[in-house]
């Protein structure tokens, strides 16, 4: 029933199996060229032990702690807790931890390597710039993406691009090569491939979350809002006076830099153009046409 | 930050202020009136991070001997201000816009000159527009101008007339690129 209530997109789901087994032939093939090339299989299983262990079991402390989200109790945030509650509910997904990120700029996540295990985590300025339809498609967005599995996903994908760029700084100490091309050489290769491979296969795993969050909250027009919303430059405009801020940086450890954050997000998300397209789609699907 | 920061672990003070800009107010201003509607309030500011402890005996004394030298090279009329924050504001009137920015400017370079030039937040100027007060704030450490427009109900403000305001001011003055520093100064003590 879970599946039914995300929906189908034949299309999407078949280019999706496409880069995923373009990955997996990648990597064998990575993994092939080392052995030849006379890497010791030892090193190779510790080094994968490691990373698999640290990127599987840490991917939630990681993005809270990065991000500054502080999980909420149901006391501390009640209307936040009784949204996540009810599309919960419609989407038959035990419930995860709620968090809020003390920033004014309207974004959210959603991270964790099972549903069971995972977080929601919403910015300040999302819970104050946008309507409360525009906020509830934001959050069935994340909870799609838990649905899915996008971080188990993910992680999985990313993998041995991150196996490959270890070895481009530190192939040269693993074993000598006989013959044929270095093994730095070869890890930047797979490195490159696989990092637009991934960036490919994380903006389907977007428009696979926009798809959820349409079908769930059954308001593909309310989610294509909130996206507007969000990229608009209004929002970017601080809603906290100066006097204030300057006082609360000084606690930060790291200055909060958005900018910089929000452009790494947007390599992995597609053109809004193309998602509010798609949600319009959706939208004509289910019967009630929207303009954008 | 330049090379010999990265290099040399620079940047352990507090950026210094830049001044030099804010002259570029000068040159806006009949866009601002004939274009725009936005005819100056006469009334400008300068305002500060609070000190430490120590240095506030040292400062105390410094910005009233600034007022003085202020009050005799200009025509125009400085008090000090204090507000809720703890920042020190100096309010600066003058009719004429060019004196009111020349002021300005003076006694913010005042302030660099006795050390405190790494103190200085903003300035602020205040513009009558049809129905309500608009604001062109200036950044000491950024050398850049933003517009402000409060609503006036609580701390809300019209982000829309603001993007208005960048996109028509953008030719004439260096406006603040990253909206996210965009702040406002709320119930600025300018009576």
């Amino acid at each position: 029933m879970r599946r039914k209530a995300y929906g189908r997109d034949f299309g999407l789901t078949s280019r999706m199996f496409l880069t995923i087994f373009l990955l997996g032939a990648l990597y064998v093939g990575f993994f092939a060229l080392l052995l030849q090339s006379g890497a010791s299989i030892g090193v190779m299983v510790v080094i994968l032990g490691v990373f698999a262990f640290v990127q599987y079991f840490t991917s939630d402390k990681i993005a809270l702690a990065s991000s500054g989200a502080k999980v909420v109790t149901p006391e501390q945030a009640p209307d936040l807790h009784a949204m996540v509650d009810r599309l919960c509910a419609m989407s038959d997904l035990p419930k995860p931890r709620v968090a809020v990120i003390p920033t004014d700029v309207p974004n959210a996540f959603a991270t964790g390597r099972s549903p069971k295990r995972s977080v929601v985590a919403v910015t300040e300025g999302l819970w104050k710039r946008l309507d409360p339809p525009e906020i509830e498609g934001v959050i069935a967005h994340e909870l799609a993406h838990i649905a899915n599995r996008d971080v188990a996903v993910m992680t999985f994908a990313s993998f041995f691009s991150n196996v490959a760029s270890l070895l481009i700084w530190f192939g040269g100490g693993l074993g000598r090569n006989r013959e044929g091309p270095p093994i730095w050489l070869i890890a930047l290769v797979v490195y490159f491939v696989s990092y637009f491979l991934i960036l490919a296969l994380s903006r389907y795993r977007e428009f696979a979350a926009d798809r959820g969050a349409a079908l769930v909250t059954g308001a593909p027009e309310n989610l294509m809002s909130a996206l507007q919303k969000i990229a608009s430059d209004m929002t970017r405009i601080p809603q906290r006076d100066l006097r204030q801020m300057e006082s609360l940086n000084a606690f930060y450890i790291i200055p909060t830099n958005v900018k910089r954050s929000a452009a790494t997000l947007f390599m992995t998300h597609p053109p809004l153009e193309k998602r509010l397209a798609r949600l319009a789609a959706i939208a004509q699907e289910m019967g009630k046409p929207v303009s954008y | 930050m330049g090379l010999t920061d990265v290099l040399f672990g620079g940047r352990k003070r507090l950026k210094g202020a830049k001044l030099d800009k804010l002259f570029a107010l000068s040159t806006a201003q009949i866009t601002l009136e004939t274009e725009l509607g936005l005819r100056s309030a006469g009334v400008a500011a300068v305002m500060g991070k609070p000190l430490s402890a120590g240095e506030f005996a040292r400062a105390e004394q410094e910005i009233d001997e600034l007022l003085g030298v202020v009050a005799q090279t200009s025509g125009s009329e400085v008090r000090r201000r204090s507000d809720s924050y703890g920042y020190q504001w100096l309010v600066v009137r003058d009719r004429d816009f060019e004196d009111l920015v020349t002021t300005v400017h003076l006694v913010a370079s005042e302030f660099a000159n006795r050390g405190f030039g790494d103190r200085l937040t903003a300035a602020l100027f205040a513009f009558e527009g049809r129905d309500r007060t608009t604001y062109l704030i200036y950044g000491f450490k950024q050398g850049t101008f933003w517009p402000f427009v409060p609503t006036g109900e609580g701390q809300e403000r019209d982000n829309p007339a603001e993007l208005r305001l960048k996109a028509e001011l953008e030719k004439e003055l260096p406006i603040e690129p990253d909206l996210t520093k965009w702040l406002g100064l709320f119930d600025a003590p300018l009576d």
